[in-house]
């Protein structure tokens, strides 16, 4: 057994499992600096419980490993519906912050079921997307893969975690792509979503149209089609800020909140700026480890997760930040690459998929802390602290080195 | 279909790629942005300037009464407080405080503790700062690193009045508070919420939305200025709270009442509107405002006639006499009376092997129905009740609202006891109780509590022929939520006639209710009931009308003797007040 797990490592990526190492052990080293000063018991120190969960993360990283992958290929409908009752189930227990998220396992932390939504999702919409050698240029075979889709990410929104519900939609778009759908097809599937964003400033809103236009000329479907869709989305357009005026006050506010919580003056808007310049403070070498006086920035609720880049930005320069960019690149580069030359498209999927889910994460943290794009709570992989979306990541890389070998006996 | 073959373009693979490379190379260029070219920028805003958000504490709405005059203000105190992550020297800077303010250093600690939220989360060290303490404190800034102090509004108390039941109080939340409010977002430690009475009820409405202001401070903690990256939020108010009391009236009813354990309403029947809510007992309103010392506390605490409860919606009392109203209407209704039905008491009443007296002893008399109410003969009820079945009784009580809540706007209120078969099957046994009980239950003892509020009630569905709107403390549109159906107008027009015989015939118990002013027409009834506590409780219910305008009272003392003789001078005086003088009638029926 043991050989044979050695003999299937060595044959396989390793280079991404000791990235995916190295970046927690960067994220351990910047809890540490955090926690200077802070009192608490062994187990209320983020550092301790970090490295606590780190030995869940690895023994499932080893087990997903080694599962092969028609076995994965097999039960996953059956997880699938299992992960959808398990988001249902935090909605049953008690609020947590007035969200949602997690479910009281009776332990002394959270678990929180969104995080393995994730990956269960991207594995089920490859099994689909392969099973069904469709034609994928065809518009109607995308149907069943976005009902897959939106159902768990409206359970999530509702939780509501909007970061968590992005990251579970956003991979069907590569995936779609990947396996061959027009690309004038993945446009029809945002072009509802940009009519109602743009409807709200009629300069954005022009802009949108000139690009319909322009699209739906260059695709050439039939004029019928061709004039549906357009006004069809017009219409939506100019029907949203009519639906818009028909919610109550707080409801706009939450939606608002939700989407912008630059809004809420106490909250996003100061952290963005205390991690603007805790960021910018940090410089090109930084103030070194557990000097960054910003810093410690005890503004920031959520430093040791969401916001970990900002101290890292502070104490360790944008050296350490061009790094860490650079590490993830290779990392999510390596996956793609990794794709397209796997053997069979079941697995070829799942890659893509999780590259994108660790592409977004990426992305819309680094960004959210230099206040690029609104506040989203999305943590960084392997770096943030989190037990959930630690064993998640870690499974994710297991799944990603497994899937990506040629299959054998393993 | 595992084996599926992965046949993808090259091209997909490059431009998926190609958009990730573009991704992550335009975070380098901001981060690249931000740390290497503005460098210098953020450098300096880190090490000289930080900017600190100061909340600004949205005042509660004023409680006011029904003409707009204030019972509950607002006034402006300073607070101290203190951001842990900025103090250099904690033990130094409370010495420092200590020396400024006079407060001793424990009990600094003590609020520091309390109040800790964060380190960089403003906690509160003192409050009522006066401006001597703030100056020295001024002088002193520059050692005084992370300390602070800003404006919060305390609640004032009209001097007038104390209605502290009715306007309840608010309380500072701290750490053990918090885990009691449903909406724990909304608030931070020190901040007031609503904890009983009005202030309670209408919180959501009181409570006014915070605001925010961003000042620029420099590295010793001195505020530089206004931030200019934001924008100051201004708080806004919490909602004025209209009450429909009369505060003239109430401060009237306080005084005359001051030193006794004593209930009174009043309300006008047409609207459901309360005019004037007095228990007394009672405690001064601002009792836990300020830092309420252990004596006064242990005074109030102590005390055996319990300033704490609310008599007007929590005391359990028996109704008394006032309740053979209820076994009048039912036996009229059902046809078991005659008018002219004369019955003779001789003071007292024989069933089985028990004896029930009248309250006189020698006796009324020749009886009947209108006289046996307006003298409140005990003997004539004894005869009459007993062709009713005790359920039949119970429904009718239940139907005025009697057992159940009234819905009235106070955060709580109990909802008395009316025994039915099935009550004193369970009390007694299936054979254990008798005629008798339902004798006695008749007259509003024994087993049959109800609270005052449901006497109001009572008494403005009698004056409203049932269709009373529901009583309420704060303005709005009166609604009938409950009416009592059952009734013929013929009914209800005769109750009322006896009932004015009860205040205006010369034996009638109720005399002294009446102020005898000319066009005021006055309805009621007198109540004393036994208790095991002493002497009985003395009741008076009754409204007044003049000139169409209505204005109902319930008047309770505990172990005040006979109604007629104690409590029916009160609701006298009450009537005499607002009847009187056209001023008071106009602000009492101004909105």
């Amino acid at each position: 057994m043991i050989q044979l797990f050695f003999q299937k490592f060595k044959e396989s990526s390793i280079s991404l499992i000791v990235i995916a190492l190295f970046l927690t052990g960067v994220g351990l080293i910047t809890l540490k600096s955090i926690n200077t000063g802070q009192e608490g018991t062994l187990f209320q120190l983020s550092f301790f419980k970090e490295l606590f969960f780190l030995i869940p993360a690895l023994v499932a990283f080893i087990i997903v490993f080694f599962i092969p992958r028609h076995t994965i290929h097999r039960f996953i409908y059956g997880f699938y519906g299992f992960m959808i009752i398990l988001i249902l189930l935090p909605f049953l227990g008690n609020e947590i912050a007035s969200t949602y998220r997690w479910i009281d396992i009776g332990l002394p932390f959270g678990f929180q079921p969104s995080e393995f939504a994730k990956w269960i999702m991207v594995i089920a919409l490859a099994r689909y997307l392969s099973d069904h050698n469709l034609e994928m240029n065809h518009y109607s075979a995308s149907i069943i893969p976005i009902i897959m889709v939106i159902i768990p990410a409206g359970i999530v929104l509702n939780q509501p975690d909007l970061g968590s519900a992005i990251i579970i939609l956003v991979p069907l778009l590569p995936m779609l792509y990947w396996v061959g759908a027009r690309p004038f097809h993945l446009f029809l599937m945002m072009a509802p979503m940009i009519s109602i964003l743009t409807a709200f400033h009629w300069i954005s809103f022009a802009i949108w149209a000139i690009i319909m236009i322009y699209v739906i000329y260059k695709a050439k479907p039939n004029l019928v089609f061709s004039i549906s869709t357009f006004f069809g989305n017009i219409f939506l357009g100019l029907l949203s800020p009519v639906l818009w005026g028909m919610l109550k006050e707080y409801q706009q506010k939450r939606i608002l909140t939700l989407f912008n919580p630059e809004i809420d003056p106490l909250g996003a808007a100061y952290q963005i700026i205390q991690s603007k310049t805790a960021i910018g403070a940090g410089g090109l070498f930084g103030k070194g480890w557990g000097q960054g006086t910003q810093t410690h920035l005890k503004f920031l609720p959520v430093q040791e997760s969401d916001f970990i880049i900002s101290v890292i930005g502070e104490e360790f320069g944008f050296i350490a930040i061009f790094i860490l960019i650079t590490l993830f690149s290779i990392f999510i580069i390596r996956t793609l690459r990794l794709a397209y030359n796997v053997d069979d498209r079941f697995s070829s999927l799942v890659l893509v998929g999780l590259g994108t889910i660790f592409t977004a994460h990426v992305f819309v943290n680094f960004a959210m802390t230099v206040g690029m794009i609104p506040v989203k709570g999305l943590p960084l992989p392997f770096v943030s602290y989190g037990g959930s979306f630690l064993l998640s990541s870690y499974i994710m890389v297991a799944l990603i080195m497994n899937l990506s070998i040629d299959p054998k006996d393993y | 279909m595992l084996k599926a073959a992965n046949l993808i373009p090259q091209r997909r693979f490059v431009v998926v790629s190609g958009v990730v490379v573009m991704l992550m190379f335009s975070l380098v260029i901001r981060f690249f942005y931000l740390q290497v070219y503005s460098h210098d920028t953020y450098k300096k805003k880190a090490e000289v300037n930080r900017i600190r958000a100061i909340p600004l504490n949205a005042p509660r709405g004023l409680i006011l009464d029904r003409n707009g005059q204030i019972i509950v203000d607002n006034y402006p105190t300073y607070v101290l407080t203190v951001i842990p992550g900025e103090m250099i020297n904690k033990e130094k800077n409370f010495q420092i405080v200590s020396y400024c303010t006079g407060i001793d250093t424990t009990l600094l600690k003590t609020n520091y503790k309390k109040y800790y939220r964060g380190r960089f989360l403003p906690a509160r060290l003192a409050k009522d700062l006066t401006f001597d303490q703030l100056s020295r404190i001024e002088e002193h800034k520059q050692e005084l690193t992370g300390i602070n102090y800003n404006q919060f509004p305390e609640r004032y108390f009209s001097e007038k009045i104390n209605a502290s039941h009715l306007l309840g109080y608010v309380k500072e939340v701290d750490k053990a508070i918090i885990e009691e409010i449903n909406e724990k977002e909304k608030y931070i430690y020190g901040d007031l919420v609503g904890w009983r009475g009005l202030e309670k009820v209408y919180e959501n409405r009181l409570r006014g939305i915070k605001g925010v202001h961003f000042v620029e401070v420099d590295a010793y903690g001195r505020e530089i200025g206004q931030s200019s990256d934001y924008e100051k939020e201004n708080p806004v108010p919490g909602i004025d709270l209209q009450t429909t009391l009369l505060i003239s009236l109430q401060a009237m009813i306080e005084k005359m009442l001051d030193g006794k354990r004593v209930v009174v309403l009043v309300s006008l029947p047409e609207s459901g509107e309360m005019l004037a809510m007095v228990s007394k007992p009672d405690y001064p309103p601002d009792l836990f405002t300020g830092e309420t010392t252990v004596d006064d506390w242990q005074k109030i605490i102590s005390n055996p006639d319990k300033p704490l409860l609310n008599r007007m919606t929590h005391g359990l009392y028996p109704p008394g006499s006032t309740l053979k109203m209820i076994t009048a209407m039912s036996l009229m209704e059902k046809g078991k009376i005659n008018y002219s039905e004369k019955i003779n008491c001789n003071g007292a009443y024989e069933l089985g092997d028990r004896i029930f007296h009248c309250w006189k002893e020698e006796g009324h008399g020749e009886m009947d129905l209108e006289q046996a109410i307006a003298q409140s003969c005990n003997v004539y009820f004894y005869h009459v009740v007993q062709r009713l079945s005790i359920d039949e009784w119970a429904n009718a009580c239940n139907e005025f609202g009697f057992g159940q809540r009234t819905e009235i706007d106070l955060a709580s209120e109990a909802k008395g006891v009316v025994p039915n078969s099935q009550f004193m099957n369970k009390q007694y046994g299936r054979w254990g109780w008798s005629k008798g009980h339902l004798l006695n239950l008749s007259l509003g003892q024994g087993e049959l509590v109800v609270t005052p509020i449901q006497m109001m009630q009572f008494i403005n569905n009698l004056s409203m022929n049932g269709r009373a709107p529901s009583l309420h403390v704060v303005k709005e549109k009166p609604q009938v939520k409950r009416s009592v159906n059952r009734y013929t107008h013929q009914t209800w027009k005769r109750m009322k006639r006896y009932m004015q015989n009860v205040v205006s015939s010369t034996h009638g118990t109720g005399k002294r209710a009446n102020p005898e002013i000319p066009g005021l027409k006055i309805a009621g009834k007198t109540g004393t009931a036994q208790n095991p506590h002493g002497e009985p409780h003395a009741w008076f219910i009754g409204y007044g009308e003049k000139n169409k305008k209505q204005v109902s009272v319930v008047v309770l003392i505990e172990n005040g003797g006979h109604g007629g003789v104690t409590a029916a001078p009160i609701a006298g005086r009450i009537f005499d007040f607002l009847f009187s003088s056209n001023e008071n009638m106009n602000l009492a029926f101004s909105l």
